[in-house]
């Protein structure tokens, strides 16, 4: 579904992604990991096609496509989407008009329970969202999207326990369960806590760190390396 | 002299832009059309609708509500429409005291002469414990593009009494507009009122003044939207002048290519008076211009008066954040200028919000 080779991504003349390689195959959910600052929200914002971020080298590749030259609404449209870590609010716009532009807003009110944002129809986007409230609005905004390739930038920082499995279990039903018009999906999850993969279950995982992907292996192993030995190499 | 008194279809599509229904659901009807108050019409008997010069020979009283809050020499405008040698020419509206009216008060002007100038002069009362909805609007067919209208609105809110106005403007791209406006609210008055420019003219010169009595309240918001070659200034002046005189005075400004200038005056005479003002602007192109000019003047100690003004571009973040959620660039810029409207929070009715939203897209676009 999602193929990315040899990227390299900068902001002016800094290099912030190096030969960046991955596969995301159709169905697949990967996670990466990595220390603060080793790119990984740089990687989710270049695929998005988000400024300031320009491929200097390297494809991205979609069912195939390239797509480094789509703007952002063009990858939306394509199915692409990302539930931001830290979004902009915007005064005046209720979620209920922001799905009504979508034209999804037969959607809302069932997906908006199943996140318990029933009560947040009328509010302003992320307008006085706490932490959680605003990744389990993010998870929502993308089961509106309803895309065929989901992006999660850390979906469950600032997310209470008790909320950790709805936001889980939305996530897995989202990338799991096939899109509005019967197309398999995949996704790609930022996670620096791994608690969200006691809810969802993931193919594969990657370390990166310093802008470059380390190591690619099974998540639940990957993870348990990374809080014993941190952002390394597992050893063979 | 047009001796109709009632409106063709067309002329009925044209003012249902800016607000009009049909007769059956309004209390009380009144149309100006060019020269003439065309209709005049109440179905409620709590309220009186007619036109100025009728109003004159009928009830005393009128000749002293007209220019009772503005001198008849103020200026050359006003001077202009006070020295006309025909009757006057404009709307009274009296609602009696205590009417509960249930249905709104609809008004009109229609200018319907190319090169027209048109010289008005409105009267209402609101008279003591009376309670009434207010749709206001100004128009001019397609083919009107260039004219003059000057208008004066006098509004008398007797004790107790309570209004709910929306006034929108729809006049032709060309004209000069000049509107002086003035309001007096007896104690325990309150009023809210909406009031929305945002098809383009040439000049919009808007000039208002509200003195507050005793424990009165006072919300007003303004919509103001200027494309490329219209420049309009707004200046408000608001007068606190009981203790308990609460007042919130919001204007928010788009400018897509146009000028808009904004002079809001906010004076708090008595102690235990509380204003605010607030003027945010947004920028949707590089040209064009909005200056905000927030003024207090606190004459008592006790009167709390503060402001917040702001002026700037649509923030990328907010464009790219709807963009990548796949709505194309225009729908997402238009879906920001509505939030930044506060639309949803207005006390627009429905279907008239829909149509401001309409007028939205077609005035950044240059189509209205």
């Amino acid at each position: 579904m999602l193929e990315i080779r040899d990227l390299t991504v900068g902001i002016g003349g800094a290099t912030i992604l190096e030969n960046v390689n991955m596969i995301l195959p159709e169905g697949e959910l990967h996670v990466l990991l990595g220390p603060n600052g080793s790119g990984k929200s740089s990687l989710l914002a270049t695929i998005m096609g988000l400024p300031p971020f320009e491929i200097h080298a390297g494809e991205i590749l979609f069912h195939g496509s390239p797509i480094r030259d789509l703007s952002l609404h063009e990858r939306a449209k394509l199915g692409i989407g990302l539930a931001y870590q830290r979004p902009p609010s915007i005064d005046g716009v209720s979620l209920h008009s922001f799905a009504q532009a979508l034209g999804a807003d037969d959607q809302l009110a069932s997906h908006a329970n199943a996140l318990d944002l029933s009560d947040f129809l009328d509010r302003d986007m992320n307008v006085g969202f706490s932490g959680g409230e605003i990744k389990r609005w993010e998870v929502l905004k993308l089961m509106l999207q309803d895309p065929r390739f989901l992006m999660f930038d850390e979906p469950e920082s600032g997310v209470d326990l008790e909320h950790v499995i709805d936001v889980g279990e939305a996530i897995a039903h989202a990338v799991r369960a096939p899109d509005r018009d019967g197309r398999i999906c995949s996704g790609l999850v930022i996670t620096h806590t791994g608690l969200i993969l006691n809810h969802v279950k993931a193919d594969q995982a990657h370390i990166m760190k310093d802008g470059r992907i380390l190591h690619s292996s099974d998540p639940q192993t990957l993870f348990a390396h990374v809080q014993t030995g941190g952002y390394t190499v597992p050893a063979a | 002299m047009d001796q109709r008194t009632d409106l063709s279809n067309e002329e009925r599509d044209i003012l249902h832009d800016v607000g009009f229904e049909d007769l059956s659901e309004r209390a009380a009807t009144a149309v100006l059309v060019d020269g003439t108050v065309r209709l005049a019409q109440s179905s409620d008997p709590d309220v009186e609708v007619m036109s100025l010069a009728e109003a004159l020979r009928t009830y005393d009283f009128v000749q002293d509500l007209m220019f009772g809050l503005v001198e008849p020499d103020a200026n050359e405008d006003i001077a202009l429409i006070a020295e006309q040698r025909n009757a006057p020419l404009g709307h009274f509206v009296w609602v009696k005291p205590g009417a509960q009216v249930t249905l709104p008060v609809q008004t009109f002007t229609l200018l319907e002469t190319p090169q027209g100038r048109q010289f008005t002069h409105d009267i209402m009362l609101i008279d003591e414990g009376a309670s009434v909805d207010m749709i206001s609007g100004s128009a001019v067919p397609s083919s009107v593009h260039k004219g003059r209208h000057v208008s004066i609105g006098e509004c008398y809110m007797r004790k107790d009494a309570s209004c709910n106005a929306v006034t929108i403007e729809h006049w032709g791209e060309g004209m000069d507009i000049v509107s002086y406006g003035y309001a007096q609210m007896d104690e325990g008055a309150r009023s809210q009122s909406t009031a929305i420019k945002m098809a383009p003219v040439a000049n919009d010169l808007s000039r208002s003044k509200v003195t507050m009595g005793s424990n009165t309240n006072a919300v007003s918001q303004a919509i103001i939207f200027a494309a490329a070659g219209t420049e309009r200034v707004i200046e408000t002046e608001t007068h606190l002048n009981g203790p308990g005189a609460k007042s919130e005075d919001l204007a928010r400004m788009v400018s897509a290519g146009g000028t808009i200038i904004n002079n809001a005056h906010l004076i708090g005479n008595m102690a235990g008076t509380n204003g605010f003002l607030g003027c945010d602007g947004l920028k949707l192109t590089n040209d064009g211009a909005i200056r905000a000019v927030p003024a207090l003047e606190a004459k008592a100690e006790g009167a709390m008066l503060s402001h917040e003004a702001s002026v700037g571009m649509i923030d990328s973040d907010k464009l790219n954040y709807l963009m990548a959620a796949g709505i194309e660039e225009d729908a997402a810029r238009d879906l920001i200028v509505q939030g930044f409207l506060s639309l949803e929070n207005t006390a627009i009715p429905a279907g008239l919000r829909r149509r401001v939203v309409e007028m939205i897209a077609q005035a950044k676009s240059g189509g209205m």
